[in-house]
């Protein structure tokens, strides 16, 4: 081996072992974390991470035009890797190049050096002349990242002008860049000079190479190696709904410190890439609240740097998780703002998991502290008292039946139990939508029952806001109450009942077949088992998508079927819609809460529903039909635009029974 | 430990700034009985800065006894003081009853001392009795008010109760009654609690506060439907003229018709008056959930269909711009009626 061999291989091995070294540090921290069972299903992980980070379906599939800039970038990146692994070694051992391949390889590497020189021009363009509202400026991370990237090209193209003009270049013919540079800089180099040129451009690259790789391990861009873990790693939940609580353990209850996350929680922190797609689609920041996803997230980062050292050596945390103003603290505020609408989660090209942790971090400050916002001791206290939101007597539940003809669950003899949920059964607008589903039921000659007034509350508002102690025992009640009666079948009203049953109660080991009554409805439309009017004039509808159906259960399409099959076209859409739809504010428990910081999402909502200048705004969720309504209200449009649930548009077209 | 070393009821005279709550001479009443029944004496707990004179006036609503503490450490209410203080009197003299009122403060004191005594207590009561045994027996609403539940703490002494204001009758004062003072020093001293007051934010002060709408008997409400900020004006005569108070649902505040400390429902205040008329209300789940458990509602509104008439007593149906005046009007004539 030459003299260069040795030298570089004493600086490769310090460089390497600083990497390792620093990725095992990292791998420490993460280990802080608790347990969570990510290594089950291993093909089903393969393939994400090879259609994610691999296929670039991360940034492609969650239309963003600039996502394309960074697929190229990517895949030209990938092929660099290897172009930089055999200019090393080439520089080691000339001898080692394939001399078949090498000649297409050397140009297929220039193309990629043009390609990702272009795509990184444009990303700079794009964060320093025309950057969008939800990028950050660009920060010193990322100017450092991309000269050592400009050191690195310089390096690469230098070196091979040099070997050019020495003559010593196999690949010559196949390298017009690299040509370009030695005709034009180097026409009068002698080869002598040539070569000490080259040797310079070798070390240069070298050098610069292992400095990037250590230099990753420090910035954001620690998401270049960090991503690809974490898709492997993420949930594979559909909906990533938060882990149950341990109550038998004495530990703490709910999130508190960096280290009582799960050890994927941290993972997520290293993979996030700050690109801000989840603050472009969060309605509290559109709304100026003070939460910021990407920067709870970041927080979360910062605080594992400053606190995961020295929790490692069983030492004391000194930045706290929550409440401080500092950096790498999350603001009480900011915890309370979100309305779970997972928008954050359906955007994020690497699948962080941000509601989990907010509604981890809400558990701590509502069952070891005691500390939330106000409104809510009354809510929790009718949960506790009443299992029903407001405190209203458990025995008017039935009351929406009165003068209808309904009939009890009865065991073995009812397929489906309609849940009412508390909304459907108290809620005097939320009523008129229980009538008309009942009313859909049975034009259909379904099968249905009710539990009448022993129905309780699904959990959903107290789960999502952290008292995860008490929804912990209405989960138990309700499936014994589900199990005692031989029920299966689930048929719901509101979106949120719907998926708490479906998703959320799965973590008790229970699988019960829930239905929302829109996709019921479709099917019936479908199978041609409704007997409905030819078609009914509404005039212009536009349809709003809730959360907990769309995003949370992928269940677009069911509704608006529904709609054009019984108005006879497509609804309009809004300019956010289907995965992109933007919340109402009521979700995550938001609806028991006073908004009183930034301004209302709802009226935000109602504002883009009315630019498509709709006669009636249809949803599915008994949240949003209160949200639109008192944000026509506010807008003054409360009696030019109606608000209907599409479930009173379908008993409004249902042919009269005899 | 014998029940029989524990002889009398006590009633906590809850107070702030030397000024008695009425529950507390009610629960006298209610105690008197009690005592008649036991054979035992009844006495007030007095605690305090300067609270002597309510010794006397608690003597004069019925009581034989005064235990005072008098020691600036009470000035505000806090917990330590209080309850350390309370639990010291009982282990001293040992009553077999103590009463105190279901407020936020007599909740907060009787669920420490309880805690402290490891005895039972009964929160919210709205009736006492002694059964054959001698035993307390504690009556309460249970789930949601669709039963009454009589609970006994059978070993544990003291038995405790809170019993909700306005639940027992206010017993005649009789100013001639005289009663033995027991002074007591306090349990604490300054230096050893934990819990300092810095300032005490009045809500009452900050325009007509939400403090007295809780206990107001008669409540004028006034929703979207009122319209305009001029026609409170309205309400508020109305309110004059009954000796109520006016309040607001949300989508009043929202309309920025009415100030945002009246506004009753889920996330504002809940209220119980006797009487709770609401005007232009259309009755939305989230302002229900704060007065429905109210004696007798009236709503008036001209839609038929407003949720507000499925929970009201009486419903009238009309404008309550013009409604509101005619009532008004009736009322003035009936007390100018009276008065003569």
């Amino acid at each position: 081996m030459s003299s260069r061999a040795w030298i570089f291989l004493g600086i490769f091995i310090i460089a390497i072992a600083f990497f390792i070294w620093s990725a095992y540090r990292r791998f420490r921290v993460i280990g802080l974390g608790q347990p969570e069972n990510r290594f089950d299903a291993r093909g089903k992980r393969i393939r994400s991470m090879l259609l994610y980070p691999f296929a670039q379906l991360c940034t492609l599939s969650r239309s963003y035009l600039f996502s394309i800039n960074h697929a190229i970038f990517f895949w030209s990146f990938l092929v660099l890797v290897v172009a930089n692994i055999l200019t090393v070694l080439g520089g080691l051992f000339p001898r080692l190049l394939p001399t078949g391949p090498y000649p297409v390889l050397a140009l297929i590497f220039e193309l990629a050096w043009v390609i990702a020189l272009l795509s990184i021009t444009v990303s700079l363009l794009r964060r320093l002349v025309f950057r969008p509202k939800y990028t950050l400026p660009m920060s010193p991370d990322a100017a450092i990242t991309m000269s050592l990237f400009v050191v690195l090209m310089v390096g690469y193209f230098g070196l091979h002008a040099s070997q050019i003009v020495q003559g010593i270049e196999k690949g010559g013919a196949f390298m017009p860049v690299s040509n370009w540079l030695a005709a034009t800089f180097m026409g009068n180099t002698s080869i002598g000079a040539a070569e000490s040129s080259g040797n310079v451009f070798w070390w240069l690259f070298s050098i610069g190479l292992l400095g990037f790789i250590d230099y990753l391990a420090y910035t954001k861009h620690t998401h270049m190696l960090a991503s690809i873990p974490n898709c492997y790693f993420r949930s594979l939940e559909k909906v990533t709904t938060q882990p149950r609580e341990d109550f038998e353990k004495s530990k703490t209850l709910g999130v508190g410190q960096i280290d009582q996350f799960r050890w994927t929680d941290l993972l997520d922190t290293f993979a996030c890439t700050e690109c801000g797609r989840c603050t472009d689609n969060c309605p509290a920041t559109a709304t100026d609240k003070p939460l910021n996803p990407r920067t709870v997230i970041h927080d979360l980062k910062y605080n594992l740097a400053k606190n995961g050292q020295l929790l490692l050596n069983k030492k004391e945390a000194v930045l706290p998780l929550i409440g401080s103003d500092h950096e790498g603290s999350v603001a009480t505020d900011a915890i309370w703002s979100c309305t779970t609408c997972g928008a954050c989660m359906e955007m994020c090209p690497v699948f962080i998991e941000h509601v989990p942790k907010i509604v981890g971090m809400r558990r701590y400050l509502v069952e070891e502290k005691s500390q939330f916002p106000e409104e809510l001791g009354k809510l929790f206290e009718n949960m506790r008292q009443r299992s029903n939101p407001w405190g209203i007597p458990p025995t008017d539940r039935a009351r929406w039946a009165l003068g209808l003809k309904v009939k009890p669950f009865l065991t073995g003899r009812t397929e489906y139990l309609f849940y009412v949920g508390c909304a459907g059964a108290f809620n005097a607008r939320a009523r008129q939508t229980t009538q008309s589903i009942a009313r859909i039921l049975d034009a259909a000659n379904i099968s249905w029952g009710t539990l009448g007034i022993s129905e309780k509350c699904c959990g959903d508002s107290v789960r999502r806001l952290g008292y995860e102690f008490n929804y912990d025992k209405m989960v138990k009640e309700n499936i014994k109450m589900f199990q005692d009666k031989g029920i299966k079948k689930i048929i719901t009203s509101c979106p949120h009942c719907f998926s708490t049953f479906k998703n959320d109660y799965r973590q008790y080991g229970v699988e019960l077949e829930v239905i929302h009554y829109s996709e019921l409805v479709n099917r019936l439309i479908e199978e041609d088992k409704l007997p409905l009017n030819e078609s009914v004039d509404l005039g212009k509808v536009v349809f709003h998508d809730s959360c907990y159906l769309g995003r949370y259960n992928g269940i677009y399409e069911a509704p608006r079927n529904v709609l054009k099959a019984v108005s006879g076209k497509a609804p309009l859409e809004m300019g956010r819609h289907h995965e992109r739809g933007f919340c109402c504010g009521a979700g995550g428990g938001r609806m028991w809460m006073e908004e009183n910081l930034g301004t209302r999402i709802n009226t935000k909502r109602v504002e883009e529903a009315l630019k498509e200048d709709p006669k009636v705004i249809c949803a599915c969720c008994p949240y949003c039909v209160t949200m639109f309504e008192d944000g026509l209200k506010d807008k003054k449009a409360s009696d030019t635009v109606k608000v209907l649930d599409l479930a009173e548009i379908v008993a409004g077209a249902l042919k009269e029974s005899k | 430990m014998s029940d029989l070393d524990y002889q009398g009821v006590w009633v906590f005279i809850e107070q702030k700034n030397g000024a008695a709550a009425a529950v507390s001479w009610e629960l006298l009443g209610a105690g008197a009985e009690l005592a008649k029944t036991l054979d035992v004496e009844l006495s007030a707990v007095v605690i305090g800065d300067k609270v002597e004179h309510l010794c006397q006036e608690a003597f004069s609503y019925g009581a034989a006894k005064a235990y005072l503490m008098d020691d600036p450490v009470f000035h505000y209410y806090r917990t330590e003081p209080y309850y350390k203080s309370v639990c010291q009197l009982i282990n001293k003299y040992k009553p077999e009853i103590v009463l105190l009122g279901s407020t936020s403060l007599g909740r907060d004191l009787a669920g420490a001392v309880a805690t402290e005594l490891k005895t039972g207590l009964t929160e919210g009561c709205t009736k006492l009795g002694i059964d054959e045994k001698r035993l307390l027996l504690m009556t309460r609403p249970a789930y949601s008010g669709n039963i009454m539940a009589t609970v006994v703490t059978e070993h544990a002494r003291p038995q405790m109760a809170t019993i909700r204001p306005r639940a027992m009758a206010m017993p005649e004062k009789d100013t001639n009654r005289r009663g033995e003072i027991i002074r007591e020093p306090a349990a604490i001293r300054e230096e050893s609690i934990g819990v300092k007051v810095l300032e005490v934010i009045d809500s009452s002060q900050q325009g007509s506060g939400t403090v007295n709408l809780t206990n107001a008997e008669i409540i004028i409400c006034g929703g979207r439907g009122v319209q305009s900020k001029e026609n409170f004006q309205l309400l508020q005569d109305l309110a004059d003229a009954m000796g109520g108070k006016v309040a607001c649902t949300r989508a009043a505040v929202e309309d920025e018709i009415a100030p945002f400390n009246l506004w009753v429902g889920q996330s504002g205040v809940t209220v119980r008056p006797k009487v709770y008329i609401a005007c232009g209300v259309s009755g939305a789940i989230q302002h229900l959930a704060g007065m429905r458990d109210s004696g007798v509602i009236i709503a008036i509104n001209y839609d038929r269909q407003a949720p507000i008439y499925e929970v009201s007593t009486y419903g009238i149906e009309g404008d309550c711009l013009q409604v509101v005046p005619a009532m008004t009007n009736y009322v003035k004539e009936l007390r100018a009626k009276k008065a003569n």
